[in-house]
C-alpha cells in the first residue's frame, strides 16, 4: 500500500474543503484549531497501471497550513508532518510521499533526528519526498513545451528560481548535463550554497530574480514560498514559458499575459482515471488524471515495490535516479503535464 | 523559511514555576488517585476482569507515588483541593453512571478520556520535564497506554451494544476536558507545554482508540472535535 501526506494552500481553502467533505467541526475554525487538529486520512485511493496491474493506497491530510510558517507556528508546524507520518506508519503504509511543504519541513527543521512520535519508532524508509520524480518531470516539461511555444532550448537562457534547493538543483543539474540548454540562470538565497551548486554543475550564472526575469526564455519556478508573488509581466521576455512548480504556486493565481506562458510544474497526466476525490479538492483541472509528481513516485515505487526512501536528504538527487524513475513513470502511463 | 527558536531554558526551581508546578503536580496526583478509584468500583460490575482491574488500580497507585516524590523533589506542595474542584465533574458523572450502572459510560470516561489526557499530558511533559520526573513520567506513559487498551479491547468487543451510549457519553463528557485544559492551560505554558500540543496530542490518541473500537474515521473526527469550537 502506498500513501500520500498532503496539504491544503490556505485556511481559507481548508475550511472549504471541510465544508465540502461534510466536516462541519473542521469547517469554520480559525488558526489555532487547524494547529490542534490530528492528522486524518481521508481518501482511499485505487491505481491502475498501463500494464494493467492495480495498486490501493491512502491520503493521508496532516492539517498543515503555510500560514503556521507566516505566523511563527513552527512547532504546530512539524507537529504536523512528524504526525502524520506516524499516522500513515501506523495504519501500514508501506511507502509514503511526503507532499508540498510535508518534505521541506522535514527537511529545513531537521526532524530526522526526532524519531519517537509517542509510542511509535518512526521508520525513515517508508518514506519519500517525491522530489527525484518531481524534478524529473519538470525538466520534461521544460523539454517538451519550449520547442512548441518556438523556445529552442540550444539557444535559450533558463533561469531557476529556487535553484539550490533538493528539486532545483536536480533541474539545474539535468538541464545542464541532458538538455542541452545555452545558459542557466541560478537564483537563489543562499550565496554559499549558490557557490557550490555553480562549481558541481560546471555552467550557470548566480543573479537576482529582478535581474534574471527580463532575461530569461524559461523560468523554473521551484522556490518554496508560502504565498504567491506578483511580477510584472511587461518586463518580461515574449515569448517565455514558466514552469511553476510550487505548492502553493510561487506566481499568483491571476497572472495571465499574452506571450507567456505558464505551465503548473511537477504535475503529471495518468493514461487511466484514478478513483479517488483529493485532486479535485486541489484544484486540478483534470482531478481523476493530474496529480502532483512526488504524489505518482510514492505509487511507482509501489508498482515496482521499491519500497525504500527512494528520494530522502538534501542534494542527493543524481541523473541516474532521474533516469530510473523516469522510466518507471512512463512503464507505468505517467505523462508530464503540457497544457496550461 | 523561518528557523526554529531554542526552546526557553527553565527554571524549575523559580517561584512561578513552583507555583505552576504545585497545581499540574496536584492533578496528576489526583488523577491517578481517581483512576485507582475508578478501576477498582469498575472491577465491581466486570468481574471476569475483575483480576486484570484490580492489577490497574495498584498500578494508578503506583503512579500516584511516583508523582508525590516528583513534587517532593522540586520542594513544591501539591495544591490538592484546586485538584479535587479540577476532577469534580468528571467525577460526578462518572458516579452518576456507576450508579445507574452504565459501564460503557464509565469506560469511556476513565479507560478513554481520563487515561487519554494523561498520556497526552505526560507525553508533552515529558521533552521539557526535570530529570528527575522525566524518568518517573516515562515508565508510568508506558503504563498509560495499557490500560487504554483495557477499555478498547472491552469496547471493541461490545462494539455494537455500546456505541450509542458511547456517543452520548462523549458529548457529555469530552467538552469537559476542553474546559479543563483551558483552566491549565496558563500553568501548563509557564512549564514549556503549549495548549494546542496538548490539544492535539489528546485527539490523536483519542481519535485513534475510538478508531479502534469501531467508529469510522469520519465518525471519529467528528466525535474526537466535539465541543472544542465552543471551548
Amino acid at each position: 500500500m502506498f500513501g500520500l501526506i498532503g496539504h491544503l494552500t490556505n485556511l481559507e481553502h481548508a475550511q472549504s474543503v471541510a465544508h465540502a467533505l461534510g466536516y462541519p467541526e473542521y469547517a469554520d475554525q480559525g488558526l489555532d484549531f487547524w494547529c490542534s487538529a490530528p492528522p486524518q486520512i481521508v481518501d482511499d485511493i485505487k491505481v491502475t497501471s498501463v500494464t494493467g496491474q492495480v495498486i490501493e493506497g491512502r491520503y493521508v491530510e496532516s492539517c498543515f497550513l503555510p500560514e503556521m510558517l507566516a505566523s511563527r507556528r513552527i512547532k504546530a508546524a512539524t507537529r504536523k508532518i512528524l504526525n502524520a507520518m506516524a499516522h500513515a506508519q501506523k495504519n501500514g503504509i508501506s511507502i509514503t510521499a511526503l507532499g508540498g511543504f510535508s518534505s521541506i519541513i522535514f527537511e529545513n527543521f531537521k526532524l530526522d533526528q526526532i524519531k519517537r512520535v509517542r509510542n511509535l519508532e518512526l521508520d525513515f524508509s517508508r518514506f519519500t519526498t517525491g522530489n527525484t520524480h518531481t524534478a524529473y518531470v519538470i525538466c520534461k516539461q521544460v523539454e517538451d513545451a519550449a520547442p512548441g511555444h518556438g523556445i529552442d532550448l540550444a539557444q535559450a537562457t533558463v533561469a531557476v528560481c529556487g535553484a539550490t534547493g533538493d528539486i532545483g538543483s536536480a533541474v539545474c543539474r539535468w538541464l545542464s548535463q541532458k538538455s542541452g540548454v545555452k545558459e542557466l540562470l541560478l537564483i537563489a538565497r543562499n550565496q554559499e550554497r549558490l557557490n557550490n551548486l555553480k562549481n558541481e554543475i560546471g555552467m550557470g550564472r548566480i543573479i537576482g530574480l529582478e535581474d534574471a526575469l527580463p532575461i530569461a526564455d524559461v523560468v523554473v519556478w521551484v522556490a518554496s514560498m508560502p504565498k504567491g508573488i506578483n511580477i510584472d509581466p511587461s518586463t518580461i521576455k515574449q515569448p517565455c514559458l514558466m514552469v511553476d512548480g510550487g505548492y502553493p504556486k510561487n506566481l499568483d493565481s491571476k497572472f495571465s499575459y499574452p506571450g507567456i506562458h505558464v505551465l503548473k510544474g511537477g504535475i503529471v497526466e495518468h493514461s487511466l482515471d484514478i478513483d479517488w476525490r483529493i485532486m479535485d479538492i486541489v484544484a486540478m483541472d483534470v482531478p481523476a488524471r493530474q496529480l502532483f509528481a512526488c504524489f505518482a513516485e510514492s505509487m511507482l515505487l509501489e508498482f515496482e515495490k521499491w519500497h525504500t526512501n527512494f528520494s530522502w536528504g538534501r542534494n542527493q538527487i543524481t541523473l541516474d535516479k532521474m533516469e530510473k524513475i523516469g522510466a518507471a513513470s512512463v512503464k507505468h502511463g505517467f505523462r508530464p503535464l503540457l497544457t496550461s | 523559511m523561518p528557523q526554529l527558536e531554542a526552546s526557553p531554558t527553565l527554571d524549575f526551581r523559580s517561584e512561578a514555576y513552583k507555583d505552576a508546578y504545585s497545581r499540574i503536580n496536584a492533578i496528576v496526583i489526583e488523577g491517578e488517585l481517581e483512576a485507582n478509584d475508578n478501576y477498582k468500583k469498575l472491577a465491581e460490575h466486570l468481574s471476569e476482569h475483575k483480576d486484570e482491574l484490580i492489577k490497574l488500580a495498584r498500578m494508578e497507585k503506583r503512579h500516584m507515588k511516583g508523582f508525590q516524590a516528583c513534587g517532593k523533589n522540586l520542594d513544591v506542595t501539591p495544591d490538592m483541593d484546586f485538584a479535587k474542584k479540577f476532577f469534580a465533574q468528571l467525577h460526578d458523572n462518572f458516579k452518576l453512571a456507576r450508579d445507574e450502572g452504565k459501564v460503557v459510560t464509565c469506560l469511556l470516561i476513565q479507560s478513554l478520556i481520563i487515561e487519554t489526557f494523561a498520556i497526552a499530558a505526560y507525553n508533552i511533559y515529558i521533552p521539557v520535564a526535570d530529570d528527575f520526573a522525566r524518568k518517573i513520567t516515562e515508565g508510568v506513559v508506558k503504563d498509560e497506554y495499557m490500560h487504554l487498551n483495557f477499555g478498547e479491547e472491552w469496547l471493541k468487543a461490545n462494539f455494537e451494544m455500546a456505541k450509542a451510549e458511547l456517543e452520548e457519553a462523549n458529548r457529555q463528557n469530552l467538552p469537559l476536558v476542553w474546559k479543563m485544559l483551558n483552566q491549565v492551560a496558563e500553568d501548563a505554558a509557564v512549564m514549556g507545554m503549549e495548549k494546542d500540543a496538548l490539544v492535539e496530542d489528546f485527539m490523536i490518541t483519542y481519535g485513534e482508540a475510538l478508531s479502534n473500537i469501531g467508529f469510522t474515521s469520519r465518525e471519529v473526527m467528528r466525535l474526537s472535535a466535539q465541543g472544542l469550537a465552543m471551548a
